[in-house]
């Protein structure tokens, strides 16, 4: 792979003013330039428009020392506008990076210079914080290393030699389509992931009770992530080779540090080493008490340094990045010779993930963890999916009763980890060197998150509240913020605070971690806190970008900031309501033999404008538009009151009217009619629908969509009060054909193609 | 009718489309070395290297040279070397993953020449040792049951533990074999030497605590195991409240269990490992209490 950058339009030149003597007492400028440009790459057999920034994806490694100070000049060669935000980094709130929240957007063609003292260490990480831009290339890692003068200096591992990071994913389509396809539970994502979860791969697995009660339970079908990737990346590339390390060739036993941040827009990945085991050194650009590990998972946004080291001369060890859906995988291979591979992880047994889920979820759509405490990713109810810890049942049994044998008269059998052979990484295990306490003094501010949403509409909210249905949250300067998240949605969240560091209360008192970002499971309850010391408005929300775009989102206005950048902050903070609760529309048409069967939707996180259709190719078939507005009610949306107008026009013979259930007669060729109703998903996803129209006319309707039948095979029905019925049947092609067959009461039996959009 | 033979037709052509004959284009062949022993080796390399209309491999088993075929334009030699190596097989450029190397059949355990030497094969010494162990561990335990110092129940926790244990790993052998060690162990209990306090709770639970021992130990499904597990973890719960240990035990709860209803166990651990489902659900579970009595 080394075709990433095309060079249909050289890109200019990256200027280093400074370059990075180590000179310990003078503060120092240092300065970069970063060209934003459009550029069309070519990762995975197409090629696609992506933005480069001096030409490269990803963004170049800035580098800086505590003490320095940073000069970064943006110039806009982008036809739109664009922004940094300086993941993790403590600066003053007018520097952050998020347009119209701390700035306004750096426009096409602007220069643009965020200028600020370096006061802290560590492997941090920066990235648009404009629109989707972060999924086609601007991240890129943020160094800040310590002053070596510094007390908390750790020889053996501040002084090892260090190589920056950064996992991407890349995907061929366009993440404004992905964001669309998310919304309107488009699943072509888990057919390529083969990761359908139909009624047939149920009962092939003998799991067919447990669809039918996920589907009794109105979930669609769950996985771990939801967008298929076509590849993953490691610096921008797919299997790099670390062979040297500031010039010098690596070597049986060298240690290696890798300050490894998680720039992928969406995808957790599971972290393994071919060499052994792997050393926790640092978190979220915070030094942590060195922990071994034999994995580790890191979220999308966080950071991780660790330690590998090389056992052999003569071979290259696999350092593997696996996405957490195990479809995609990037390695990056550290040390000389034939390279030694790791195994890949096995592919998730999904039914056994939806059992899982099936017995946590309520009817009312809430979790119930059972009265489990869970927190800290502990308690990881994906292993149930995880072949490589659940394993097949006979080989692990005998395995294990080697081990119980040998070790029957070992004082400490009871205290092995059952799990034994594979030791992962999980929040309790974290421990700051230092006293991380906060001043007992100062006064506490405590508050609760409920972390909300639902994948059939793809709505993630706290409380369930968007961004655009809340105020700031106005916090007093020098207030401890307590936070309490429980996460009562069905996805993982990573939710990122920005400019400050908050210990994650985990059981290890004064030495309580510090972190920007906490991963937290469905079900779990986390607790931190941080001293709110520098004033602003700071965003926190789920770093997860098609979470964030939907609306998952809160500000924390510390004191009444006077933010130059922004002389109008109500507006603005108008402007970034809207921008994460963008309109979204689908349409999709099935060109049939016996006439066009189609529906347009214009939604938001709430409204939905849509428009149904049925034109038949004769007058006796009739033509008929349905068109309602409504808005979904509740956490799960399953309640949508709309108010319609329906028109219709056919051609009946003579004394011939129709009667519906009700006894009611509609004997008029053309119909225009006005109604108040609501939609409601009933158990297995079925629709119910009441209408009344103006003239009193009552239509109850049931329908249900895409019932999985197969891998690619979709099926649906519909029957209604005015004695019509429908029956459909339809075969994936790709993400936007499908061939479908379908048997009308009005227009009889048809065939066509269904294009959707 | 006529519409119906359409979808017919529409359909056939649908299933028809996967294409019987592989052509590779833009072909390139290359001979490279794959280590392997045998004609078992044979299929399984060919298999990881091959894909439809982009390469293919053939490996003989003589020389031990494969003959790669591939479209230069979709894929390279790397790539197809690293599938082979994913399913066991080293070449010049990769080495397979030890673990996939230990589970190929024993025929096919060629010599990893391209390996640096170092600790290899650990997976097969253990395999080795299973027998002696068997004896020894019976020998064992008689002789703890034996020795006069050592708190007289000690042994009868140990070998519940050993059953609890054996139940986290979902495996109805060990669970039996483990319970009759612990009917053995109870039987040996000599009730003159308990104290008194000890001894007033085992005349309550000895009968109850050997009927269910025994019934795990006769029962070789681990749903009726455990359903009797949850039985025999009462009585031990008592015994535990009543004798003196050096160190502390913990009586642990699954909420889950027999539909709701929730089951107990005691552990010698602090951090959960559910009895009841194993790795299905392995730290579902909270301590209830901590008893400490020495």
């Amino acid at each position: 792979m080394n075709i990433p950058i095309n060079s249909k339009i050289r890109l200019l030149q990256a200027v280093f003013i400074l370059l990075c003597s180590q000179s310990l007492f003078a503060q120092k400028v240092v300065r970069y330039e970063l060209y934003v440009k459009d550029t069309l790459v070519n990762y995975a057999g197409k090629e696609k428009r992506a933005i480069a920034v001096n030409g490269q994806i990803p963004m170049p490694t800035l580098t800086f020392t505590e003490g320095d100070t940073a000069e970064i000049v943006v110039h806009n060669q982008l036809k739109e506008s664009t922004s940094l935000h300086w993941h993790g980094v403590f600066l003053p709130n007018k520097e952050d990076g998020v347009p119209w929240l701390t700035q306004k957007p750096i426009e096409a063609g602007a220069t643009y210079t965020y200028r600020f003292p370096i006061i802290q260490h560590g492997t941090h990480w920066y990235h648009s914080h404009s629109g989707l831009q972060e999924q086609i290339g601007m991240y890129g890692s943020f160094v800040m290393k310590k002053r070596e003068d510094d007390k908390t200096f750790r020889k053996g591992i501040d002084d090892l030699p260090t190589v920056p990071i950064i996992l991407s994913e890349w995907t061929n389509y366009n993440p404004n389509n992905i964001n669309r396809m998310l919304h309107n539970a488009n699943d072509w994502a888990a057919i390529k992931k083969n990761a359908t979860q139909s009624y047939a791969e149920a009962i092939r697995e003998g799991h067919f009770k447990t669809k039918l009660t996920n589907e009794w339970k109105r979930m669609l079908a769950m996985d771990v992530s939801d967008v298929y990737y076509d590849k993953i990346l490691i610096n921008g590339s797919n299997s790099p080779e670390l062979k040297t390390v500031d010039g010098k060739t690596l070597k049986a036993g060298d240690k290696v540090r890798l300050r490894i941040s998680n720039g992928g827009a969406s995808s957790y990945f599971w972290l393994r080493y071919a060499g052994g085991k792997i050393t926790v050194v640092a978190n979220d650009g915070n030094d942590v008490e060195p922990v071994e590990v034999d994995r580790l998972i890191i979220a999308v946004s966080e950071t991780y340094d660790i330690v590998v080291t090389i056992p052999d001369d003569g071979v290259a060890y696999e350092f593997l990045a696996t996405t957490e859906d195990r479809t995609q995988s990037a390695s990056y291979f550290v040390g000389n010779g034939i390279k030694q591979l790791i195994s890949p992880l096995p592919r998730l047994k999904y039914f056994e993930g939806m059992k899982m889920m099936n017995d946590m979820m309520k009817m009312n759509g809430d979790l119930d963890d059972m009265g489990m405490k869970m927190s800290l990713n502990q308690m990881d109810m994906n292993v149930v999916m995880y072949p490589e810890i659940t394993g097949e049942a006979g080989k692990k049994t005998d395995h294990s009763k080697h081990e119980g044998m040998n070790m029957d008269n070992d004082p400490n059998r009871y205290n092995a980890n059952a799990l034994g052979e594979i030791k992962t990484l999980n929040y309790a295990m974290l421990k700051s060197p230092y006293n991380t306490t906060l001043p007992k003094d100062a006064p506490i501010k405590e508050l609760k998150f409920t972390l909300t949403g639902n994948m059939n509409r793809y709505v993630w909210s706290m409380g369930n509240k968007i961004l655009s249905e809340t105020d700031k949250i106005p916090v007093k300067k020098g207030e401890i913020l307590r936070i309490t998240i429980y996460n009562n949605s069905m996805m993982r969240h990573p939710m990122h605070l920005h400019g400050f560091d908050f210990r994650v209360i985990n059981g290890k008192g004064e030495k309580s971690p510090l972190k920007n970002v906490l991963d937290i499971m469905p079900m779990e309850t986390d607790t931190i806190e941080f001293l709110a010391n520098e004033e602003g408005d700071w965003f926190f929300h789920c770093h997860i970008l098609y979470h964030m775009m939907s609306g998952m989102n809160r500000v924390f206005a510390v004191d009444d900031y006077k933010n130059p950048n922004l002389p109008n902050k109500k507006q603005a903070y108008n402007k970034l309501q809207r921008e994460s609760n963008m309109p979204h529309f689908m349409a999709q048409n099935d060109f049939a033999t016996n006439g066009n069967d189609g529906e347009a939707m214009f939604q938001n996180a709430r409204w939905s404008l849509g428009t149904e259709w049925r034109l038949g190719y004769n007058d006796m078939h009739g033509y008929e538009v349905e068109t309602h507005l409504g808005r979904y009610i509740g956490k799960m949306q399953w309640f949508m009151p709309f108010i319609g107008f329906d028109w219709r026009y056919r051609k009946m013979g003579i004394d011939e009217h129709e009667t519906n259930l009700f006894g009611q007669k509609n004997e008029k060729d053309t119909r225009r009619a006005f109604s108040l109703g609501f939609m409601y998903t009933l158990p297995m996803l079925v629709n119910f629908q009441a209408e009344v129209y103006h003239d009193g006319i009552v239509r109850l309707s049931l329908m249900r969509e895409d019932i999985p039948i197969s891998k690619r095979l979709r099926a649906g029905f519909m029957v209604n009060t005015d004695m019509e019925y429908m029956a459909d049947l339809k075969y994936i092609i790709n993400k936007n054909i499908g061939i479908r067959t379908h048997y009308d009461s009005d227009m009889g039996l048809g065939i066509g193609l269904s294009l959707n959009y | 009718m006529k519409s119906l033979s359409k979808i017919v037709m529409v359909i056939g052509v649908l299933l028809s489309s996967i294409n019987s004959f592989a052509q590779i284009k833009n072909a390139k062949t290359e001979t490279v070395k794959i280590y392997g022993n045998c004609g078992m080796c044979k299929a399984t390399i060919e298999k990881a290297g091959n894909v439809n209309k982009v390469a293919s491999v053939e490996w003989n088993k003589d020389t031990k040279m494969a003959t790669l075929t591939y479209d230069s334009d979709k894929t390279n030699q790397d790539e197809i070397l690293k599938r082979i190596a994913l399913a066991g097989y080293d070449s010049e450029k990769f080495l397979a993953p030890d673990d996939v190397y230990a589970k190929l059949p024993g025929c096919c355990q060629y010599d990893r020449e391209l390996k640096p030497v170092a600790k290899s094969n650990d997976a097969g010494m253990d395999m080795k040792s299973e027998h002696t162990n068997h004896n020894h561990n019976e020998m064992a335990t008689t002789k703890t049951a034996d020795d006069q110092n050592a708190p007289q129940l000690k042994v009868v926790f140990d070998n519940y533990f050993s059953v609890k244990d054996a139940l986290v790993k979902t495996d109805a052998g060990t669970s039996s074999i483990k319970a009759v060690e612990l009917v053995k162990a109870i039987k040996a209990i000599e009730m003159a030497k308990l104290s008194t306090e000890e001894h007033t709770v085992w005349m309550k639970v000895m009968k109850d605590l050997t009927a269910n021992a025994e019934k795990i130990a006769a029962s070789k499904d681990v749903a009726k195991q455990r359903e009797t597990f949850a039985l025999l973890s009462k009585n031990m719960y008592e015994l535990a409240k009543a004798s003196k240990k050096e160190t502390p035990v913990y009586y642990q709860h699954c909420p889950m269990y027999n539909n709701g209803k929730g089951a107990n166990w005691l552990s010698k651990e602090e951090a959960v490992k559910n009895p009841y489902y194993g790795s299905q659900m392995l730290t579902c579970g909270s301590v209830q209490e901590t008893i400490n009595n020495k």
